[in-house]
C-alpha cells in the first residue's frame, strides 16, 4: 500500500478492498483520498493442493468442511473490511509464524477485518481471521500471541470438525445442516452455549497455545492479561451504561471465546508451570508495528457509543504517558458526549494536546465546537479560525467557515 | 451472521425498518405536496412509495424501487433522548441519544455514530460537510459512503438536516453506489430542496 501521503493519522484502508484508501485522522471530516496499487489477496492453498507438505483433509465429513470454507474464503477477496495493509499483515503472520510450524504457518491467510471488537478465529482451511478490535486490545506481542496461539491449537487439533461430527452425532440431519455456516469461520460459539464439548476443546486450545508461546520465548503470563483486561472493561462498559456486565455471560459477541473468571485462574497456573521466558512481552515491538494503525482503531472504539469502554481503553494505552494523540481521543469522546461536566474536560483535553506538541488540526476544530457551547465565542472563532488555516482544505471547511464568522 | 446478512441487503434507512415481511406500501403521487413522517412537507416530481414500517415514531422511508435500492428517509422533530432509527439492541449496542445542546456541525457525527452501531459496521465515512437550507432553515448537508460486514457493495449517501428548537429535522437519502445512487440522487435532492418544515 504505497503513496499512503503520511498524515498525522496515518490510518490508510478504508475501503482499501477496492483500492480506495482514506485518512481519517481521527474525525470523518478530515478525510483524504489517494491511490494505491490494488493488493491481491492470497490463493488459497488448502483443498486440491499438491504439495506433499500441505495438511489435507482425509475424509468425506473434513473434505466437506473445507470445501464450505473455501467458499466462504473468497468473500474476503472482495471484502471492504478486509485490511491489505502489507506492514500489518506482515507483522501479525510473523508473530504468528513464530508459534505455528513453519510448514503449516506458510499456508495459513490471514484476514485482518476492521470490525472494532474483540474476537478472532480460525477455520479449519486456514484461514484466520483477526479483527482490529483485538489489536487495540491486546497491549504487547506476547498477548496477541497468546490470542493467535489459541486459535492456532484449535486449527492444529481440528476442533471444528470435531465439533461438527459431534453436532452431527447428537442432533438430526435436518438441524445439523442448518448449523454448517456457523460451524466453521464465525460462530463456533453459536454451539458452545449447547455443546459442553466446546468448552474442552477451549481448555485444550488454551493449553496448547500457552505451550505455543513458551516455545516460542514469550512471558506466558501475558496470556491470563488478556481475559483480565477484557473483563475490566466488560465492566466499564456496564457502568456507564448501568447495565449488568457482560464478563460472565455466556451468549452474544464474546460467547466464542467466554472470558470467564475461570479461564483467567487456568490460564495463570498454566502460566505458573510454563513460564516461558518471563518479561518477554514484545511490548515495544508491538507498539511500532500497531502505531500506523492506532488513529483509526480508536477512532472506530470511539464513535460506538460506549463510553465506558472506550475510556477504560484510552487510559489502558495511555498508562501513565498521554500523548497528543490519545489526548485528542479522550478529548473527542468528552465532546461527542456532552454530558453535564463533559465540556469543560473535552475542553482541557485538547489544550494539554496542543500544550503537549499536537499539531492535529482537528484539535483545534474540536476545541473550538467545545467552546462554542460553552459560549466563549470569541475563543471559538480563533480556534475555527487556525483550524482552516493549518487544514485550508478541509472537507467541512465550508460549515466553520460560517462559524468564524466569515463567508 | 443474520443481521449482517440482511443489513447488506438493504440501504442504510431500508435495513432498520422492523419486520421486513409485512411492508406494505402507498404511492406518493407526484406533482402536489406531501407530508412526510408528519412534519415534512415536499413536492415530489415522480411518484414515490411510502412504507408503512416506521424505523422510528418520527421517521418515515419512500422508496422508488424498494428500500434496498433506494431509500429516503424522512425524520421530523427528534428530540433530546431519541435515537434515530430504532435502538433494536439497547443492552448491547444502544444508539447515540439526541442531546440538546447540539449544533448544525454535530449532525453529520451523530448520523455516523448512529449508522455505524446500527449497521454494525466500521466501513463509514462521511465528506463534504457544507451549509444549505432546508425549508428556509440554516441546515447542514453532508455525503457518506458505507459498506456492512460481509459484502462488498458500497453504498452512498447523500443528507441535509437542521435544529429547530433542539429538535433534527432530517432527509436523508441512500442507494447502492452501482447505477441507483447516480440515477436518483437527483430525484432526491431535489425533495430536499422542496421541503418545508
Amino acid at each position: 500500500m504505497k503513496g499512503g501521503g503520511r498524515r498525522p493519522c496515518g490510518s490508510r484502508f478504508l475501503f482499501a478492498g477496492l483500492g480506495f484508501l482514506a485518512c481519517m485522522a481521527g474525525t470523518p471530516q478530515a478525510m483524504a483520498q489517494v491511490s494505491a496499487a490494488p493488493v491481491v489477496a492470497p490463493v488459497p492453498a488448502s483443498t486440491g493442493s499438491d504439495d506433499p507438505t500441505v495438511y489435507q483433509p482425509v475424509d468425506k465429513d473434513e473434505r466437506g468442511l473445507w470445501l464450505m470454507m473455501d467458499e466462504d474464503e473468497r468473500k474476503f477477496r472482495t471484502d471492504p473490511a478486509v485490511i491489505r495493509d502489507p506492514a500489518l499483515n506482515a507483522y501479525v503472520r510473523e508473530v504468528l509464524c513464530k508459534l505455528a510450524s513453519p510448514g503449516r504457518c506458510a499456508h495459513i491467510r490471514i484476514y485482518i477485518t476492521r470490525t472494532p471488537h474483540f474476537n478472532a478465529s480460525m477455520a479449519p482451511n486456514g484461514v484466520m481471521q483477526v479483527w482490529s478490535g483485538l489489536l487495540l486490545r491486546t497491549r504487547n506481542e506476547a498477548q496477541l500471541a497468546a490470542v493467535l496461539g489459541h486459535e492456532y491449537s484449535h486449527f492444529e487439533n481440528k476442533h471444528t470438525l470435531q465439533l461438527w461430527r459431534e453436532v452431527r452425532r447428537k442432533t438430526n440431519a435436518a438441524s445439523w445442516i442448518n448449523l454448517i455456516p456457523y460451524a466453521g469461520l464465525v460462530s463456533l460459539g453459536l454451539l458452545t452455549s449447547i455443546f459442553d464439548f466446546s468448552r474442552e476443546q477451549e481448555r485444550e486450545a488454551d493449553e496448547g497455545g500457552l505451550t505455543h508461546m513458551a516455545a516460542a520465548g514469550y512471558d506466558t503470563h501475558e496470556a491470563a492479561v488478556v481475559w483480565e483486561n477484557l473483563r475490566a472493561e466488560m465492566d466499564a462498559t456496564a457502568v456507564v451504561r448501568r447495565t449488568k456486565s457482560r464478563k460472565d455471560r455466556d451468549r452474544g459477541l464474546f460467547e466464542t471465546h467466554p472470558p470467564s473468571a475461570e479461564r483467567v485462574a487456568t490460564l495463570t497456573e498454566l502460566a505458573r508451570k510454563t513460564p516461558g521466558v518471563p518479561g518477554a512481552t514484545g511490548a515495544d515491538r508491538y507498539r511500532a508495528a500497531l502505531a500506523p494503525m492506532w488513529a483509526s482503531f480508536v477512532d472506530d472504539q470511539l464513535k460506538l457509543n460506549d463510553f465506558g469502554g472506550s475510556e477504560f481503553l484510552l487510559k489502558a494505552l495511555a498508562g501513565a504517558n498521554w500523548t497528543p494523540q490519545l489526548l485528542y481521543a479522550r478529548a473527542e469522546l468528552y465532546r461527542r458526549r456532552a454530558q453535564a461536566g463533559d465540556l469543560p474536560q473535552a475542553r482541557d483535553f485538547y489544550t494539554a494536546a496542543i500544550s503537549g506538541g499536537g499539531d492535529l488540526p482537528e484539535l483545534w476544530r474540536g476545541r473550538g465546537l467545545t467552546l462554542q457551547k460553552l459560549g466563549a465565542a470569541e475563543q471559538a472563532r480563533a480556534d475555527f479560525t487556525e483550524y482552516l488555516r493549518r487544514a485550508p482544505n478541509a472537507p467541512d471547511k465550508a460549515m466553520i467557515t460560517i462559524l468564524t464568522g466569515g463567508s | 451472521m443474520n443481521r449482517f446478512t440482511l443489513a447488506s441487503a438493504l440501504a442504510l434507512a431500508g435495513s432498520l425498518l422492523s419486520a421486513p415481511a409485512e411492508a406494505k406500501y402507498t404511492v406518493v403521487t407526484h406533482g402536489g405536496p406531501a407530508l412526510a413522517a408528519g412534519g415534512i412537507t415536499v413536492n415530489p416530481a415522480e411518484d414515490w412509495n411510502r412504507d408503512s414500517r416506521k424505523p422510528i415514531k418520527k421517521g418515515e422511508v419512500w422508496t422508488l424501487d424498494g428500500p434496498s435500492l433506494n431509500a429516503l428517509y424522512f425524520v421530523s422533530g427528534l428530540a433530546a433522548g431519541e435515537t434515530l432509527y430504532r435502538d433494536a439492541d439497547k443492552k448491547n449496542r444502544p444508539l447515540p441519544k439526541m442531546n440538546g445542546s447540539m449544533l448544525l456541525t454535530d449532525i453529520p457525527e451523530f448520523f455516523e455514530s448512529s449508522a455505524r452501531v446500527a449497521l454494525n459496521t466500521s466501513l463509514f465515512e462521511v465528506s463534504n460537510v457544507a451549509p444549505v437550507k432546508l425549508g428556509g432553515h440554516d441546515a447542514v448537508r453532508f455525503s457518506y459512503r458505507y459498506a456492512v460486514q460481509g459484502s462488498s457493495l458500497i453504498r452512498n449517501g447523500v443528507a441535509q438536516g437542521t435544529l429547530i428548537k433542539g429538535q433534527l429535522y432530517l432527509i436523508d437519502f441512500a442507494a447502492p453506489s452501482l447505477f441507483y445512487y447516480e440515477r436518483d440522487a437527483p430525484k432526491a435532492e431535489a425533495i430536499m430542496a422542496s421541503a418545508r418544515l
